[in-house]
C-alpha cells in the first residue's frame, strides 16, 4: 500500500479542501438544476400525453405542440375504427381556455380581483376517458354535467384555490367561469402540465364545447386509437395512413385516392413523444438555454477547481520538485493531482446530489415543473464532475510539470 | 615512467592505488547560463574525481559555480559540454529513463526541507523509500533506525507542523538517506542544526560511507564539520581552484617533515609545497633520474622501492635503496648540477615531484635554509 499522497494531501488542508468542495458542489448543483429544467421541459411535452392511454395517434398535420395541437375531421376517427387491427378508437379534445380565479368565500369585496387566466381545458367522455390511470378514470365519472370541471392541483395558486395555494378537497363545489360559462368543481386530479400553461383542467365534451366555443365538436384535436393485443403499432400505423391520410405519389397518372391534400397525419406513441420534445428542446430556446446552463456551469467549475488545484501545487512546488529529484517521473506526479481531482469530483458529488434532490423536490412544489432526479441524469451529472475535476487538474498539471528540481539547492 | 603533469599530488588519486572505483569523474566540464549575447559560463573546464566512499565538502563564495556543479553531477541540470559520470553513467546525453533510474540511486538533501506538510516524518521518509521499492519491514526499520540516530524517535509519526526547523532538516535529511543511496548530494546539510545534532549528522555520514560505500558531496561553509572531509573542493568563479584529499595532503606533510630542511616549516607552507606536487608513476625497471643530466624535479617516494646507483669510473654501484616517504633528488637542484646519482625503480612505484622553482621558492622562505642544506649535504655520503 503507497503512500496517499493525494488523500492526504486533501484531509491535510481542510480549509483548501472546503473551497474546493464547495466549488465543485456548486456546479454540480447547478448542472444538476438545469438538467433539471431541461428534463421538466421534455416532461412538459410528454406528461400529459403519459396520462393517456393510446397506441396511436390521429392529429392534424399542422399541428405545432400540445396548446398549439389544431384540428382536423372527428370522421378520420370511425374511419380508423372501422380497420380489424383498432380495438377503440376515441376523440380527445384538448384546448387554451380562460379561467377565472373563484372567489374565495372569505375574501373581502374589494379584494377579489377575479384574475382571468389561461387554462388547459380537456375534453374526454366520461363513461370511457382515454386515461390510462385509475384514478383519473374514476374522476372522470363525476362529469356527467357540461357544468362540472375537474382541476388539477398542478394549477397554479393563481388559480384561485381556497387556501390560497393550491386545489384540494376543500375546493370541491366552488363556482367560477370557465370560458362563456359558469362551471362547478366537483374533483380535484394530479395531472401536471409543465411549461406549456400554468393550469388545467378536464370536462365532458360537451363542457369542452362551452369553454372552447371556437371550436364545433366534430372537429376534433386528437384521435386515440387503442390496438388489439398483439398487432404491431407499425403495421396498423400503415393500415390507418393508407385508410385516412393516403400518400398521393407526385408522379402517378391515375387519380389519387384522395383529392385534398391529407387532413391526418398518424402517429406511434414513440413518435409523438419524440417529436414533442424535438419541438420544446430544439425548436424553441428553451432547451438551448438549459444546455447553455449546463455548460456555465461547467466552466465555473472548471474555473474553481482549477483555482484550487493550482494554488494547491503553487505551494507545493519545492516538494513535487524534491520527489522529481528523488526520481519520481512527472506519470507518478500527474496520477496524484488527477487522483485528487477525481477525489474531490467524488467527494463534491454526494452531498451535492442530495441538495439538488432536495431543491428539485421545492421547485417541483413551487413551480409546478416537474423536476424529477433520473438515475440518467444522476450518471449523466457524475460523469460531467469527473470531467470538470479532470480537466482542471489537467489544466494544473502543467505548472506541476514546470517543477525544476535544479531550483532547489 | 608515465607523468601525470595534470594530476596533482593531493587530489590522492594514487592514495590507495588507481583501482578504487571512480563515483564521480568529471572532466573538462563547461557550463553556460543565459542565450545569446546573455550567455555567461558558469564553469570552466572542471575537473574532479571522486572515490566510492569518500567525503566531499565543496566550498567557495557564493556565485563560484559549485551548486551548478553539485546540480549538474545530481543529473538535475542537462550537461551542456564536457563528459560527466556518475556512477558509471556519462550525463551527457543520457536518457530521461537513464536520469529517472539514477537519481533514484541518489540521496539528495536540500537547504530547504521540502517536506509534504500533509505526511508525517515517517510517511514523508517513506516516500523514498517506496520509490526505492524497499520490502515494507525493511524499511520500517531502517526509518525508525535513522529518524532515532537524528534524535527525532519521538517525534516519528509527528507531522512537519509540529517539528521545529532543525528538526525537520534532520527527516529531509533522514528522507535523502533511507534508500541507502550510493551518492548523497547535501547542501548546507547542517546549517540549520544546533553543533549536537550536526555532529550527529555527519557521524551518520561517516558510517554510510564506511560501511555502506556512500559517497558524500556537500556543499557547506559550516566550518565545525570541515573535519570529516575525505576532499575538500574549493571553487572560484566557475573553476576548482584547489581539489585536495585532505587525508593524503596530511600524508605528504608529514613525509615532507621528515625532510631536514622542510622540518622547521610551518604546517600551511608545507600544504602548500603539497598543492604544487604532481604524480609520477613507474614500473620495475624504469629509470627516474640519470647520472650526468639536468636536474629539475624533487622527488617524494609515495609508495614502492628505488635503487640509487653511482657510476664511478665506468662501474656501477648500488649505494642505497630508497622506500615509502622518502625522497631524492634535491642536491641536484640545490647545487645546479647535473644528477649525482642514477635512480631506477625496484617495484611498481609512485613519485610526488616538485618542481625546480617551486622548491627554490619554498627554500627561499627559510632563512636558515642554505646553511642547513649544506650541512645536510655534508652529513651524506
Amino acid at each position: 500500500m503507497k503512500t496517499p499522497l493525494a488523500w492526504k494531501n486533501l484531509t491535510h488542508n481542510k480549509v483548501r479542501t472546503a473551497v474546493a468542495l464547495a466549488g465543485v458542489g456548486f456546479a454540480v448543483i447547478l448542472i444538476f438544476m438545469q438538467m433539471g429544467f431541461k428534463g421538466a421541459v421534455r416532461k412538459t411535452a410528454t406528461q400529459i400525453y403519459d396520462a393517456l392511454d393510446f397506441d396511436l395517434m390521429l392529429r392534424s398535420p399542422s399541428y405545432l405542440h400540445l396548446t398549439e395541437p389544431r384540428s382536423f375531421p372527428r370522421e378520420r376517427v370511425y374511419q380508423a375504427a372501422s380497420l380489424p387491427e383498432i380495438a377503440l378508437a376515441q376523440p380527445f379534445y384538448l384546448g387554451l381556455s380562460e379561467w377565472q380565479a373563484p372567489e374565495p368565500d372569505d375574501a373581502p369585496l374589494d379584494q377579489y380581483s377575479g384574475d382571468w387566466r389561461g387554462i388547459i381545458t380537456i375534453g374526454v367522455d366520461p363513461h370511457a376517458p382515454a386515461f390510462r390511470r385509475e384514478d383519473l378514470r374514476e374522476k372522470s365519472t363525476l362529469l356527467t354535467d357540461p357544468r362540472f370541471v375537474l382541476i388539477d392541483n398542478r394549477s397554479k395558486a393563481d388559480f384561485g384555490p381556497q387556501n390560497g395555494k393550491r386545489f384540494s378537497e376543500e375546493d370541491i363545489g366552488v363556482e367560477t367561469a370557465l370560458g362563456s360559462g359558469r362551471v362547478r368543481i366537483v374533483g380535484v386530479v394530479t395531472l401536471g402540465t409543465g411549461l406549456a400553461a400554468n393550469g388545467a383542467c378536464i370536462a365532458n365534451y360537451d363542457g369542452f364545447a362551452r369553454a372552447c366555443p371556437w371550436q364545433p365538436l366534430d372537429e376534433i384535436n386528437f384521435g386515440l386509437l387503442k390496438l388489439k393485443p398483439g398487432v404491431d403499432p407499425q403495421a396498423a400505423k400503415a393500415q390507418v395512413q393508407r385508410l385516412v391520410a393516403p400518400m398521393v405519389a407526385p408522379n402517378s397518372m391515375a387519380p389519387a385516392a384522395s383529392s385534398t391534400p391529407a387532413d391526418t397525419e398518424v402517429l406511434t406513441r414513440a413518435e409523438v413523444n419524440e417529436r414533442e420534445e424535438y419541438r420544446w428542446v430544439v425548436q424553441t430556446p428553451l432547451g438551448k438555454i438549459f444546455n447553455l446552463g449546463v455548460w456555465v456551469a461547467l466552466f465555473v467549475g472548471v474555473a474553481i477547481v482549477y483555482q484550487v488545484l493550482s494554488t494547491d501545487i503553487a505551494n507545493m512546488m519545492g516538494e513535487y520538485a524534491t520527489l522529481k529529484a528523488m526520481g519520481y517521473p512527472n506519470r507518478y506526479l500527474a496520477t496524484v493531482v488527477l487522483q485528487q481531482s477525481v477525489l474531490l469530483a467524488l467527494v463534491g458529488y454526494v452531498p451535492s446530489i442530495i441538495i439538488s434532490w432536495g431543491l428539485y423536490l421545492f421547485v417541483g412544489a413551487q413551480s409546478g415543473l416537474p423536476m424529477v432526479m433520473t438515475w440518467q441524469i444522476a450518471v449523466t451529472v457524475l460523469a460531467l464532475a469527473v470531467v470538470m475535476c479532470v480537466l482542471s487538474g489537467m489544466a494544473a498539471l502543467r505548472k506541476l510539470f514546470q517543477a525544476d528540481p535544479a531550483d532547489l539547492f | 615512467m608515465t607523468a601525470f603533469a595534470s594530476l596533482p599530488a593531493t587530489s590522492g588519486a594514487y592514495s590507495q592505488g588507481p583501482a578504487v572505483p571512480k563515483t564521480i569523474k568529471v572532466s573538462q566540464l563547461n557550463h553556460y547560463f543565459g542565450e545569446g549575447e546573455l550567455r555567461k559560463q558558469a564553469l570552466h573546464q572542471n575537473n574532479l574525481e571522486v572515490k566510492r566512499g569518500e567525503i566531499v565538502i565543496m566550498t567557495g563564495p557564493s556565485g563560484s559555480g559549485k551548486t551548478t556543479l553539485l546540480t549538474l553531477i545530481g543529473t538535475l541540470r542537462t550537461v551542456q559540454e564536457g563528459s560527466l559520470k556518475v556512477l558509471g553513467n556519462e550525463l551527457n546525453g543520457a536518457s530521461r529513463d537513464e536520469i529517472v533510474a539514477l537519481r533514484r540511486e541518489m540521496g539528495f538533501i536540500f537547504q530547504a526541507h521540502n517536506l509534504f506538510e500533509s505526511l508525517t516524518a515517517f510517511q514523508n521518509v517513506n516516500m523514498a523509500a517506496e520509490l526505492a521499492d524497499m520490502e515494507r519491514g525493511l524499511a520500517k526499520e531502517r526509518i525508525d533506525y535513522l529518524l532515532n540516530r537524528l534524535g527525532l524517535g519521538h517525534r516519528i509519526h509527528y507531522k512537519p507542523k509540529s517539528l521545529s526547523g532543525g528538526q525537520k532538516q534532520r527527516v529531509a535529511i533522514a528522507r535523502g538517506l533511507v534508500h541507502s543511496p550510493k551518492l548523497v548530494l547535501a547542501d548546507e546539510p547542517t546549517a540549520a542544526l544546533d553543533e549536537h545534532s550536526g555532529r550527529e549528522v555527519v557521524t551518520l555520514f561517516q558510517e554510510l560511507a564506511r560501511d555502506e560505500g556512500c559517497t558524500i558531496i556537500m556543499v557547506t561553509h559550516d566550518n565545525r564539520i570541515l573535519d570529516v572531509a575525505d576532499r575538500i573542493v574549493n571553487m572560484v568563479d566557475g573553476y576548482i581552484r584547489s581539489d585536495v584529499a585532505v587525508h593524503e595532503t596530511s600524508v605528504i606533510c608529514e613525509f615532507l617533515r621528515q625532510f631536514p630542511l622542510f622540518s622547521d616549516l610551518s604546517t600551511s607552507t608545507l600544504t602548500d609545497i603539497a598543492d604544487k606536487m604532481m604524480v609520477q608513476e613507474a614500473v620495475a625497471g624504469d629509470v627516474i633520474i640519470r647520472q650526468g643530466d639536468p636536474g629539475e624535479l624533487f622527488y617524494l617516494i609515495r609508495s614502492g622501492q628505488v635503487d640509487v646507483i653511482i657510476d664511478e669510473d665506468g662501474a656501477a654501484n648500488k649505494v642505497a635503496e630508497l622506500g615509502e616517504g622518502q625522497y631524492f633528488g634535491e642536491a641536484a637542484l640545490l647545487r645546479d648540477e647535473p644528477r649525482n646519482a642514477t635512480i631506477v625503480a625496484r617495484s611498481k612505484a609512485v613519485f610526488y615531484t616538485l618542481g625546480k622553482a617551486d622548491f627554490k621558492d619554498v627554500l627561499s622562505r627559510s632563512k636558515t635554509f642554505v646553511d642547513e642544506l649544506r650541512s645536510v649535504l655534508a652529513s651524506r655520503t
